[in-house]
């Protein structure tokens, strides 16, 4: 029996093969599954955590020539759980009566702030073409074979011993410690466990210090697998552990660990396993190639979609929660109507004077930064209507973008259509691609469907794009993925000046749709919906209808936005515009500015694209100053993913984003003046 | 008089325990129903099981002879099943005039979405005045521009009201409206909707704990005692009824 012997080889070589990753997704995944237990935060930062302790034993080994303990003593027993601390003691622990949702928002925006504000401190930059070094001398190098049939390296048994260690020693931690009891009081409910006389704000900082320990342990340990050291790496990294956690129910920690070693065999297994298709299948080739690598993503999106149970997880509270008040509503604020007429005249003026002055002035640069957020703005539009009006966390933007801009370029390419036809046409398939999406992710709600849209971006990214019907496989390599500019009549939008005016045009209609729409039907709808579900079934409304519209029209006007990205820049630009993790600081931008208004939008383009030559290069002040900039200006643009992801974090606050929180504060100021100089007034009237 | 709502031998478990055991219920139209029980007698399980929130193991929903079978909740609401809840659920950061706009919108259908783009989306004043009237009724009109954030419970639980009439409810459903209330604003909430009971000619099924509140404004009452229906029949008789006295009070002899 020849044949099963090779299987038997086979199966064995494949768990062999995947038992090292396998242990280190169950390490994250264990410490995932900690902090969402004990403070309820749903961590996407441990990628970033995990990348930041790696880069730190990188630069301490590669840079500063350590040995080995001490570099490891820093990166992985120092600063990874200092982190935690510092996260837990500064942002999380204040916000322990959030929603779960504004946590996540949070995390997303560690997740954009931490890797660029530790580069920013250490001056680290993202290394490539070079394979980080293991924890053991002759890590890679070094092989062991003990069955005959696959040779483990040094590496992987120190990934596999570590793992281990680590899971014995928290176990014993829980069975046989104190702490450990409480840290399982606190598991179940914090304030159940304060009542009887523990301090649970210390427990869960512990918990936060040690799966801060298990993140970094995690990054250094598999950092040696990439022949890379890049922030995006790990943040797949903590993906796997989701899914892990998530095949656990994120209940309880045996199974996130067996959930972590079961994926990394099970992806070594299909690996091994996978049907070799012929060349008679050329078509299902990309999906061969590069559905091992997705294998998590999918595995996520199908647990969350098709296991119902994770779905009741979520709705698993503190039995005390509900002793909270309510949290306090927006102070509806009426304006008074002569400030609005005085506010709306001063900026249409505002604009139209930028406006003139960029058409007049601007060079090719300063037209293109300009143009690019004004189109930028126009996507943000679309996380106003998905997360500003339904109120959910969608990952998956810079996807449904992509659908359009690459509609743009196979139908300009092959038929030669009319871009600006095609740009309509990519929009409706997005809207499409997005309502087909909803739908099984919808049920999932909150945190889970954001993870699930996640996990659809990342499967659209490692996937979708490679098929030459999307991304314009092998040739796009050399070519790129080329989209002409429209000429409409007289008028030939090669022009950067015209092509500005064609952007502004399309953001105002844009902007006037998304108004229309938030005034109707759908968008009262929503806004029941937002504020009691219940409630708005009780008197008839269908969530699944209302979201699934909401759902269809923010794709199709990301798709919308993303062709004109494309036809702006003469070229999709795959990596750079739509990646996942750039999708990712969009909704971190537009949530921390405003995702409930137009202006929110609006000023999360500009934040993109203008803030990093306005400000940190400081030609702002070069223009009011004449030529001065004050001197610690130009400064690293990487300060703009450190400042707006930090400031996701009022986002737990101030749900309604800075923008508007300063307009309704302006707002509130001005009222009372005014009230008061009536009142005076008034006063003075009566009283002679 | 033609039968509303019929609920036929509802039998719910939860892992292994009871909550309701082949119970039957009867609403006529245009009758003041009221279901009461000790806690844990399974009301508000049958309650949800009407709604559509928990779907029963056995039996069957029927409402205006049309069997309910699986409908989710918001079918079930536009057949005609208003509701209020027993913790209060609004819809925040609206003012009161607009909370009812939003029901009076839904009343009118799904709205297409196209309608929304070309601006037909917005109220009309037909619909304006619908709401106005309904305020009026429930005697909130010096309220209309308040923020819903505002109100006392009281006033919440109004809104709660007019906002399933405004959706034009053949059954309204209340789930302990006098919770958290005291009794003069208890008193004042059963004297508003005995007047609009009257007026527009909805049945009721009231659920609740506070038994003068019952006996002041149903007709018939229910009585649920461990998920069986002990006792049925009209609201004074069920008042006197021992055994009913003894669910509720336990085997001590209160006199009242």
């Amino acid at each position: 029996m020849l044949l099963a012997a090779s299987t038997g080889e086979d199966l064995l070589r494949a768990v062999l093969q995947g038992a090292p990753p396998g242990s280190v997704y169950a390490l994250i995944a264990l410490g995932f599954v900690l902090t969402y237990k004990t403070s309820g935060v749903f961590n996407l930062a441990f990628g970033a955590q995990a990348y930041v302790s790696a880069a730190m034993y990188f630069q301490a080994r590669n840079e500063w020539e350590w040995q080995v303990v001490p570099a490891l003593i820093l990166a992985v027993f120092i600063l990874a759980p200092l982190i935690g601390l510092v996260l837990e003691r500064l942002i999380f622990r204040h916000l322990s009566n959030s929603s779960a949702v504004a946590k996540l928002v949070i995390a997303i925006g560690l997740t954009v702030a931490l890797p660029s504000l530790f580069e920013l401190v250490t001056g680290f930059s993202a290394v490539a073409g070079r394979t980080p070094t293991g924890i053991i001398p002759g890590g890679s190098s070094v092989f062991y074979d003990p069955f005959g049939i696959y040779p483990l390296s040094r590496d992987e048994l120190a990934q596999m011993a570590v793992a281990l260690f680590g899971m014995a020693a928290l176990g014993a931690l829980f069975r046989f410690s104190s702490l450990g009891l409480a840290l399982r009081a606190v598991v179940e409910s914090p304030r159940m466990t304060e009542l009887s006389g523990i301090n649970a704000d210390r427990v869960s900082a512990f918990a936060w210090a040690l799966s801060s320990l298990f993140a970094g342990m995690a990054g250094v340990l598999i950092a040696p697998r990439f022949n890379t050291l890049m922030a995006p790496d790990f943040f797949h990294l903590v993906i796997v552990a989701i899914a892990a956690a998530a095949i656990g129910r994120l209940a309880s920690l045996p199974r996130a660990l067996l959930g972590g070693l079961g994926l990394g065999i099970f992806i070594a297994l299909f690996n091994t396993f996978l049907p070799r298709w012929t060349a008679d299948h050329g078509w299902l080739r990309p999906f061969q190639e590069n559905l091992t690598p997705s294998m998590p993503f999918v595995i996520l999106f199908g647990v969350l979609v098709c296991w119902p149970a994770i779905r009741r997880e979520h709705r698993v509270v503190d039995p005390l929660s509900g002793v909270d008040p309510p949290p306090p509503g927006l102070a509806a604020l009426t304006r008074n109507r002569r400030l609005t007429l005085i506010t709306r005249v001063f900026s249409v003026s505002l604009l139209c004077v930028i406006g003139v002055t960029v058409l007049l002035r601007a060079d090719v640069r300063w037209l293109f930064l300009v143009t690019q957020a004004v189109i930028l703005a126009i996507i943000y539009l679309s996380i106003t209507v998905v997360t500003g009006f339904a109120g959910q966390i969608s990952l998956c933007q810079g996807a449904f973008a992509a659908v359009g801009a690459f509609t743009v370029f196979q139908l300009a390419d092959r038929y030669d259509l009319s871009v600006l036809a095609a740009a309509l046409v990519g929009a409706a398939l997005a809207a499409v691609v997005g309502a087909v999406l909803s739908l099984p992710v919808l049920r999932l709600g909150g945190v889970w469907l954001a993870i699930a849209t996640l996990a659809f971006a990342f499967f659209f990214d490692a996937v979708m794009v490679k098929f030459s019907w999307i991304g314009g496989g092998g040739t796009s390599l050399f070519q790129g993925t080329r989209v002409p500019r429209p000429t409409i009549g007289p008028w030939d939008f090669a022009d950067d000046r015209l092509f500005l005016v064609l952007a502004v045009v399309a953001f105002t209609v844009v902007s006037f749709l998304v108004i229309q729409l938030r005034e109707g039907t759908t968008g009262r709808m929503l806004h029941a919906l937002r504020g009691s579900e219940m409630a708005a079934e009780s008197i008839g409304i269908s969530p699944v209808r209302a979201r699934v519209t909401a759902f269809a029209v923010s794709a199709a006007i990301a798709g919308f936005g993303g062709a004109l990205l494309a036809i702006h820049q003469e070229n999709v630009n795959y990596q750079n515009n739509f990646s996942p993790t750039a999708a990712l600081f969009w909704l971190v931008l537009v949530v921390s500015l405003s995702a409930r208004t137009i202006e929110g939008a609006a000023y999360s383009g500009a934040a993109f694209s203008l803030f990093d030559s306005l400000v940190l290069r400081g030609e702002v002040f070069r223009w009011i100053f004449r030529g001065w900039v004050p001197g610690i200006l130009p400064i690293s643009p990487k300060w703009r993913f450190v400042l707006f992801g930090l400031a996701s974090i009022q986002f737990s606050r101030h749900p309604e984003g800075l923008v508007e929180y300063g307009k309704r504060r302006a707002t509130r100021r001005f009222n009372e003046r005014f009230d008061r100089r009536e009142r005076d007034r008034a006063s003075q009237e009566t009283s002679p | 008089m033609n039968v509303l709502l019929d609920a036929v031998g509802i039998t719910k478990s939860f892992s292994g325990i009871r909550a309701l055991d082949d119970v039957t219920l009867r609403v006529v139209e245009g009758e003041r129903v009221g279901l009461i029980g000790p806690n844990g007698a399974g009301k508000t399980t049958l309650f949800n099981c009407i709604l559509g929130t928990l779907r029963p193991d056995s039996g069957s929903v029927i409402l205006n002879g049309v069997d309910l079978g699986s409908l989710p909740v918001h079918r079930r609401a536009r057949m005609g099943m208003g509701r209020t809840f027993q913790r209060i659920e609004l819809f925040s950061d609206t003012s009161v005039a607009e909370h009812l706009l939003i029901a009076e919108r839904v009343r009118q259908g799904n709205g297409a979405l196209w309608k929304d783009l070309l601006g037909r989306g917005r109220p009309t004043s037909d619909e304006i005045r619908r709401c106005a009237e309904v305020l009026d009724l429930l005697g909130l009109t010096d309220l209309a521009e308040e923020p819903i954030e505002t109100l006392s419970l009281g006033q919440g639980r109004l809104v709660e009201v007019g906002r399933a009439l405004v959706t034009g409810p053949r059954l309204l459903l209340l789930d302990e409206p006098s919770s958290g209330l005291d009794r003069a604003e208890t008193d004042a909430l059963a004297a508003t909707l005995a007047e609009i009971q009257r007026e527009k000619g909805f049945a009721v099924l009231l659920v609740e704990h506070d038994v003068e509140l019952v006996a002041a404004f149903t007709d018939r009452t229910y009585v649920l005692d461990f998920g069986r229906l002990i006792a049925n029949g009209p609201t004074k008789e069920m008042m006197a009824d021992a055994d009913v006295r003894r669910a509720y009070l336990g085997d001590l002899e209160v006199g009242r």
